[in-house]
């Protein structure tokens, strides 16, 4: 094993890039810079709402943070389902888009190129739009000999949601194992290996790593494009706020509210990006 | 292969449309009746805390649950989507400040007689200065997407609307300036001026109501005139004599409607 880049402390000529990455360490981890001071931003900025909101309050109404406590429960079930929504769309996204990408790299024609018509056709499709499509178009229960399967429109948006994951997913694959180098498939060739048992022994287990960083990337922005099934009637977290909010009827609530559901998106998606800065540091290769 | 896949397509197309059971056996058959209602248009229907779904509208949902002695079931819906899902089969019945209009009734069945009835006004500081609908021309006029009266307003005074989704996001926008006035159903704004908050201290519903717009409960259809649509013009008739909504509107708060009083009026004796 080579060890990770700009970690020598042998006097060697070292490459521009390791140059920069020692410099990088020096300056500390971006990560680790990042973290406390993005944390008290989000503590500050939630506290001015909260502050500007209580100076806005009549004095007769209950306070903003008790106001905002009040509804925290409901709010943060409705979060937990857009997490569920997240991970449903992912995991669904991820399967479909792993076959569609390996069919992009097929040896037969008609294979190759209907699914990179797929693949772009929903990679450059507006989700909403896709959302839409998927509520409308979908009906909203099967029935299929006399079993009914209902599809409520919550499974309606998973799907909608799922197909632009598994288009970004199958250019994921599909970058994934072309960057392996070339003579990665030529020395299996050389040993016999047949076409399948070169890439599933060789090529994809070297893929995997790589892959890893811009398949969490698509989740955190999937994650945070979850509020989107808001605009189609799915109860998800952002309609239990807007809810909450025509219930309260306050106005100076409407941005700590926000700022709330905000937030706790905000918790649950910056480690993943943090994390993902510190595989992709992990799994950098050189040049 | 694939004539089998699509001899079974064909099939399960066909059932979908021949499903359509008579809502009043499906309510039997499932034990439940499933109504659509507003969840952000307090006091009509609105969340608590605990995310109960509750207000007037879901009162008289669950009193029509009560005659069938069925379970109350309540799905959430917007004007966008109410009357698709009621075409769709999704909720039985809707009791969600539908306006009855004639467009809408060539879409789905309206249960007469109406159940309440709304008209049109504007809140607006008392800085503005509003006397005429008139004044309104080519001025920044707040409202709700998917509102019947919007269209009607502007087709007849011509004000440049600024929409938002929900009501507290127009208040706000109110509130800053972002628009003259807010048009709205003159019973919400009463609602609102009467709460006793500070905020609307300078504001007013300066001008004449307009458009007293009755509102309706709503089936599918085709089942108007058929069992279950009748059944729900005995229900609405019902709750005209025995007062169900003037006591309702008692209990949320809302300032009683003249409509609803003449309406009592009018069945009490009969």
């Amino acid at each position: 094993m080579r060890p990770p880049a700009g970690t020598t402390d042998l006097p060697v000529l070292l490459s521009p890039t390791a140059v920069l990455r020692q410099h990088d360490a020096g300056m500390g981890d971006p990560c680790r810079l990042l973290g406390p001071r993005t944390a008290l931003f989000l503590v500050v900025a939630f506290s001015m709402a909260v502050a500007g909101a209580e100076a806005a309050t009549a004095p007769a109404a209950p306070g903003v943070i008790a106001s905002l406590w009040k509804w925290a429960p409901l709010i943060f079930q409705g979060f937990l389902f857009n997490l569920l929504v997240s991970v449903l769309a992912m995991a669904i996204g991820t399967a479909a888009g792993a076959i569609l990408g390996l069919m992009q790299i097929s040896l037969l024609p008609p294979v190759r190129r209907g699914s990179w018509v797929a693949t772009q056709f929903f990679r450059n499709a507006p989700w909403l739009v896709l959302l839409f499509y998927c509520m409308l178009l979908l009906p909203f229960e099967v029935r299929l000999f006399g079993l009914v399967i209902p599809l409520p429109a919550w499974i309606k948006s998973v799907i909608g949601l799922s197909l632009p994951v598994m288009a970004n997913v199958s250019e994921i694959v599909r970058g994934g194992v072309q960057s392996i180098p070339v003579g990665q498939w030529e020395s299996a060739e050389a040993l016999a290996f047949t076409r399948r048992q070169t890439l599933w022994m060789i090529i994809l287990p070297q893929c995997v790593k790589r892959m890893t960083p811009p398949w969490m990337n698509l989740y955190a922005i999937l994650t945070m494009a979850t509020p989107l099934i808001s605009i189609v009637g799915v109860q998800d977290g952002m309609t239990l706020t807007r809810a909450a909010l025509s219930a309260e009827n306050r106005t100076e609530l409407l941005v700590p509210m926000y700022l709330m559901l905000l937030s706790w998106f905000f918790i649950y998606c910056y480690p993943i990006a943090r994390w993902t800065i510190r595989l992709e540091q992990r799994f950098a290769v050189k040049g | 292969m694939l004539k089998t896949i699509l001899a079974g397509a064909a099939l399960a197309l066909a059932l979908t449309s021949v499903a359509d059971a008579q809502t009043l056996d499906k309510i039997k058959q499932r034990g439940s009746i499933v109504v659509g209602v507003k969840n952000d248009y307090k006091p009509w229907g609105f969340l608590d805390p605990s995310g109960k779904i509750v207000g007037m509208e879901i009162d008289l949902a669950q009193d029509v649950a009560n005659r069938l002695n069925a379970k109350l079931e309540l799905i959430p819906v917007v004007a966008a989507n109410r009357m698709e899902f009621l075409q769709q089969g999704r909720i039985d019945l809707i009791i969600a400040t539908l306006g009855d209009t004639a467009q809408r009734r060539t879409v789905i069945g309206m249960i007469e007689p109406n159940y309440y009835a709304g008209g049109t006004n504007v809140l607006a500081p008392k800085s503005a200065g509003l006397k005429d609908w008139k004044q309104l021309k080519d001025r920044k006029v707040c409202a709700i997407q998917g509102a019947y009266y919007n269209r009607r307003v502007t087709q007849l005074y011509g004000p440049e609307l600024v929409s938002f989704t929900g009501i507290p996001e127009v208040l706000n926008a109110l509130q800053q300036g972002n628009c003259i006035a807010f048009v709205f159903d003159n019973t919400l704004i009463d609602s609102t001026l009467s709460s006793g908050d500070p905020k609307w201290a300078n504001y007013e519903m300066p001008l004449v109501t307009e458009d007293e717009q009755p509102w309706a409960i709503a089936v599918p259809l085709p089942e108007l005139n058929g069992p279950y649509g009748e059944f729900m013009k005995k229900v609405s008739i019902d709750w005209h004599k025995t007062g169900k909504i003037v006591e309702l509107e008692k209990k949320w708060g809302i300032k009683p409607s003249p409509f609803v009083a003449e309406m009592h009026q009018k069945h009490k004796a009969m």
